[in-house]
């Protein structure tokens, strides 16, 4: 087959009268064309573009935990993985319990949910907009169907156990959603709906709250006994030192 | 490894290789096949990058692709660190794959012989009973007279051109979901059309493998993608319908195999 427009002759090496291009110039001109416009975006991205700023907006709401008031039953555990996953397995939840035998009250648990962090390191990590802030509630979560399972997210997590998990079985990340995709559940979920983990809780330990709370290392300033009958045991008011909180 | 994703970091280079491929091919002068005494020139020096390039990166990518895991197939890297060297791995062989294929297919743009000469023709199912009836020891068949590739080859070209297509726009859009906010319903349907195609390719290329290096009768074809020729003899054994056309060509002075050849094949040094 001929090249279309002007074309080197196999015989004569001269090009055709009277035409523009040959495929061989077409083709050329297209990789090099191509080649100008990726180093050109490049060229032009890096010195007219403005450094990327990383804003995401604030949660819809945050998930409080008291752990004077935890009790340790992880029913918030597997009513988490009920709801998401269908099952109950401790690994899937989303929130943690872990408890210290040689620890003494109120040392002895930890409550380690996501705190849905205004500047949350796990978004900020994700190389694929998997772990993002849903556009509508704000609430921190994975698209599953774009994690490439690189966890960035959760070595990111600046907490310990890291409130972003690895799903073992299906293989990406997960973390609290505040319920929002909880699909095995019939309950509306996210901040405008319930949380499972909160519907459980037999201590009330768990509540769900719409202000950011004042977030330190240690986790938020939570008090969920004053005017209960905390009080009357002594454990009423602000959180004492030593006393871990969610 | 390093500290961010060369897919992320380096994004550039994978939109970057397809036009640098385009623009090689563009200025690359080809050679024709021709015989040349007792041996036959098969593949020039661009058929060659073009398979290497195109071949060593496609197994890399099977081998990094399934240990990232594809459909079925557990993550064999599990997660965290490891995945992220494998995924560095096929990046390194996205950049080459893309390279070759589509160095491969702006060469065969500008000589459209070359892609005819790979599509099945009308003796497709005879030749291929015959060839392989032999093959496996039926004294009833004898060799036909096969053309540059077989027939069976040709058949499994088109299969195997459209999965390398399905693979690179589903890879081009895994690729954007590292820059751009992706819809997740699309990625749902694009990462297992991404995993389904490697299977299918893994399916092409373990008979390829088998039939074109592994088998001993194919090694004389196997050495040629090193060294570019094949014996006469081979020739004439193996695909005497091609060095017919060779001889008819050479007998007109133009093979006709290229063209965009800008000079005679016979005078090309
Ligand atoms: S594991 Fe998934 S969600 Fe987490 S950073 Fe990697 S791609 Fe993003
Ligand atoms: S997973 Fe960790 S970093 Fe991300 S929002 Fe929750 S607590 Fe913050």
């Amino acid at each position: 087959m001929k090249d279309k427009g002007t074309t080197l002759n196999p015989r004569s090496s001269e090009p055709d009268k009277g035409k523009t291009f040959s495929r061989r110039e077409f083709v050329t001109s297209i990789g090099g064309v191509g080649i100008g416009a990726v180093l050109g975006g490049m060229f032009v991205s890096s010195i007219a573009l403005p450094d990327k700023v990383f804003a995401v907006p604030a949660s819809g709401g945050y998930l409080l935990v008291d752990t004077k008031k935890c009790a340790g039953c992880t029913s918030c555990m597997m009513a988490c993985s009920l709801t998401h996953h269908g099952e109950t397995n401790m690994s899937l939840s989303r929130i943690q319990i872990t408890q210290d035998p040689w620890g003494k009250f109120p040392n002895d648990i930890q409550m380690a949910q996501c705190r849905q962090c205004p500047y949350p390191a796990c978004v900020a990590a994700c190389p694929t907009g998997a772990m993002h802030a849903d556009p509508k509630t704000g609430v921190r979560t994975v698209d599953e169907d774009k994690c490439i399972g690189c966890e960035k997210c959760v070595n990111a997590c600046p907490f310990t156990p890291s409130r972003a998990l690895w799903n073992f079985e299906e293989k990406h990340a997960e973390k609290c959603d505040l319920c929002e995709g909880a699909k095995f559940w019939d309950e509306v979920g996210g901040p405008d709906g319930k949380r499972a983990c909160e519907e459980v809780c037999p201590m009330g330990a768990i509540k769900f709250t719409k202000e950011i709370p004042v977030q330190s290392e240690d986790g938020y300033e939570t008090d969920l006994r004053t005017g209960t009958v905390w009080d009357s045991l002594g454990f009423g008011g602000a959180p004492q030192s030593g006393g871990h909180l969610g | 490894m390093s500290a961010t994703l060369w897919f992320n970091s380096l994004t550039w280079l994978v939109w970057l290789a397809p036009f640098a491929g385009i623009l090689a091919a563009g200025v690359t002068k080809r050679q024709d096949p021709r015989i040349e005494g007792n041996r036959v020139l098969r593949h020039d020096t661009a058929a060659i990058v073009e398979h290497w390039t195109h071949g060593i990166a496609t197994a890399v990518l099977l081998v990094s692709g399934i240990a990232l895991g594809v459909l079925f197939v557990p993550a064999l890297v599990g997660s965290g660190r490891p995945l992220w060297i494998a995924l560095d791995i096929h990046f390194v062989a996205v950049v080459v794959f893309l390279f070759g294929t589509f160095y491969y297919g702006a060469n065969t743009m500008l000589a459209l012989k070359r892609l005819r000469e790979h599509l099945p023709t009308s003796d497709a199912v005879e030749f291929t009973k015959r060839h392989y009836g032999l093959l496996l020891g039926f004294k009833k068949f004898t060799m036909p007279p096969e053309r540059k590739y077989f027939e069976s080859e040709k058949m499994a070209y088109l299969m195997a051109a459209a999965t390398t297509i399905t693979i690179i726009v589903t890879g081009f859009v895994k690729v954007a979901a590292h820059s751009l906010d992706v819809p997740a319903g699309l990625m749902s349907i694009i990462t297992p059309t991404h995993d389904v195609a490697t299977v299918v390719m893994l399916a092409f290329i373990l008979p390829h493998i088998f039939f074109a290096a592994i088998l001993p009768s194919s090694w004389p074809i196997l050495r040629s993608m090193f060294t570019g020729h094949v014996s006469l003899d081979y020739a004439k054994h193996e695909h005497a319908g091609w060095l017919a056309e060779l001889r008819e060509a050479d007998e007109q002075g133009h093979d006709g195999a290229n063209d965009d050849s800008p000079i005679a094949p016979k005078r090309v040094a």
